[in-house]
């Protein structure tokens, strides 16, 4: 279990939402800064205004902010400014960025590339870089980044030290293809990857509803991950 | 709890699945408002993981195909026996078998751990009335038995399992199906709110046959485990109520 005696339970408020680059929904919430969950990371978010709420949402970093931070899209259509939340974590295991890295490959296989961007800011090496690849919209553009499509990627991969993939978990067998490599073949670079997909049991129960394969029989989301070693998954 | 008694007070406990296979005390759960804890269900070798997509939301609840993830019951016991054994609640384990003489080994099994109180008998939706029975006799022995019976059936296989051992009945989710936007539909069992009714009308007709019965399905309010346990049910299981706001919201 993910569950730790120091894990949090605050409560927290909607303050604003904007549109991503792809338009969808990301929201500006209002909490404490031991709330904030680090980059890949995630937090259970639940309604404080709606007693029929089935289940809660698992929401992402994507831009810390002075009053709590902005959440990556996921956010529920009816989301609205002044809502009230209960918040759960952080949970999972985040991005671990070695202070070494100096050329930072992002991969934005998803619906959104907002779950990256809080990495380009943990770069500690002078004169590092980082290339996004995405077929999605893109964000508004820190200066330390270029972009460029996804099909890029393959001629591209002799340049960064570390990748960094937000990966849905269907695509999890594309991957090898995506990266151009054959069967029993490893990135020269290390990777994470991200894996998105539903963890509606938050680690409570061990359900198996996002389980991913792995080398070693499978690994949870809601609790291994969700941010894995790629060389430690199935792909 | 001495054989074959069953008592769960408060008339409260989690379902199979929805809290692991220990209570976990560093979680957010109050366990003291809890009778009982089921463990996930066990099987006699380890199951993998269900394939394809495993979840949808549909308005009312969501569906959930898992394929009950397991490590096997020797890897569970030596893995959780000893969290039991320290449990603040009594520990009833949900044993999952497609044949008498599996349930049987894993009863034996069971039978020589400390921390176990009951077993709970898992019933797959197919499943016979023959095998029904079959499965109960095997697993009566030293402990209690609930047999959990597939919703929708539960009236029609509940009097072969109370004449072949059961201490009490249980409720297992329904199963159903629903379409996913690219037209293919995903199956499996059924939670939320909108299942509420339906666990009303079984508990009722089955406490109307007088057979001991935990109610479970679509409980996410106190008033609505009440109605439950007014239609003549001993104890009510909840299920998803614990994901919501990760386990805070138990009626609170």
């Amino acid at each position: 279990m993910c569950y730790h005696a120091d894990m949090g339970h605050y409560k927290g408020r909607v303050i604003e939402i904007r549109l991503d680059a792809g338009g969808n929904q990301e929201a500006l919430i209002a909490c404490p800064q031991e709330a904030i969950p680090q980059a890949g990371q995630y937090l259970h978010v639940s309604d404080l205004d709606d007693p029929e709420e089935v289940l809660g949402v698992a929401l992402f970093l994507t831009e810390k902010s002075v009053y709590g931070f902005w959440a990556a899209p996921g956010i529920p259509n009816l989301w609205r400014p002044g809502m009230n939340l209960s918040l759960v974590g952080p949970l999972g295991h985040g991005f671990e960025l070695p202070r070494e890295v100096q050329r930072l490959g992002l991969v934005a296989l998803g619906e959104t590339v907002s779950r990256l961007m809080p990495l380009i800011g943990q770069l500690g090496q002078p004169h590092s870089g980082v290339t996004l690849f995405t077929d999605l919209p893109l964000p508004r553009m820190p200066a330390l980044l270029e972009a460029y499509p996804l099909a890029s990627l393959l001629e591209a991969l002799e340049w960064p030290d570390f990748l960094a993939i937000d990966l849905p978990i269907e695509k999890l067998t594309e991957l090898r293809n995506m990266l151009g490599l054959s069967e029993g073949s490893r990135l020269t670079c290390s990777a994470q990857a991200l894996v998105t997909t539903s963890m509606p049991c938050v680690g409570l129960a061990q359900c198996g509803a996002c389980a991913v394969p792995a080398r070693r029989g499978w690994k949870l989301a809601c609790e291994d991950g969700p941010v894995f070693d790629l060389h430690q998954l199935k792909w | 709890m001495p054989k074959h008694d069953l008592t769960i007070d408060p008339a409260l406990m989690n379902a199979a699945g929805s809290l692991g296979f220990s209570p976990d005390l560093h979680s957010p759960i109050d366990w003291s408002r809890l009778g009982a804890f089921v463990t996930n269900p066990v099987s006699l070798t380890a199951r993998t993981p269900a394939r394809g997509r495993r979840f949808i939301e549909f308005p009312g609840g969501f569906l959930l195909h898992t394929g009950y993830p397991n490590p096997g019951i020797t890897r569970v016991v030596r893995h959780y026996a000893k969290h039991w054994h320290h449990s603040p609640v009594p520990v009833l384990v949900h044993l999952l078998a497609g044949s008498a003489e599996e349930l049987r080994m894993m009863t034996r099994r069971l039978e020589m751990v400390e921390g176990v109180s009951g077993l709970e008998v898992g019933v797959d939706s197919d499943t016979s009335v023959e095998l029904v029975k079959a499965l109960t006799q095997a697993a009566c022995g030293e402990y209690p038995v609930i047999v959990r019976l597939p919703m929708e059936r539960a009236v029609e296989l509940a009097t072969e399992a109370m004449n072949s051992g059961a201490t009490a009945i249980s409720l297992a989710p329904p199963r159903g199906r629903y379409p996913t936007g690219n037209g293919e539909l995903v199956k499996g069992r059924m939670y939320g709110p909108a299942i509420l009714p339906v666990a009303l009308r079984a508990v009722h007709e089955l406490y109307q046959m007088s057979i001991p019965v935990i109610g479970a399905g679509g409980v996410y309010a106190q008033e609505q485990a009440a109605a439950i346990l007014a239609e003549g049910a001993l104890a009510v299981q909840l299920d998803s109520i614990f994901w919501c706001r990760a386990g805070y919201s138990v009626f609170a």
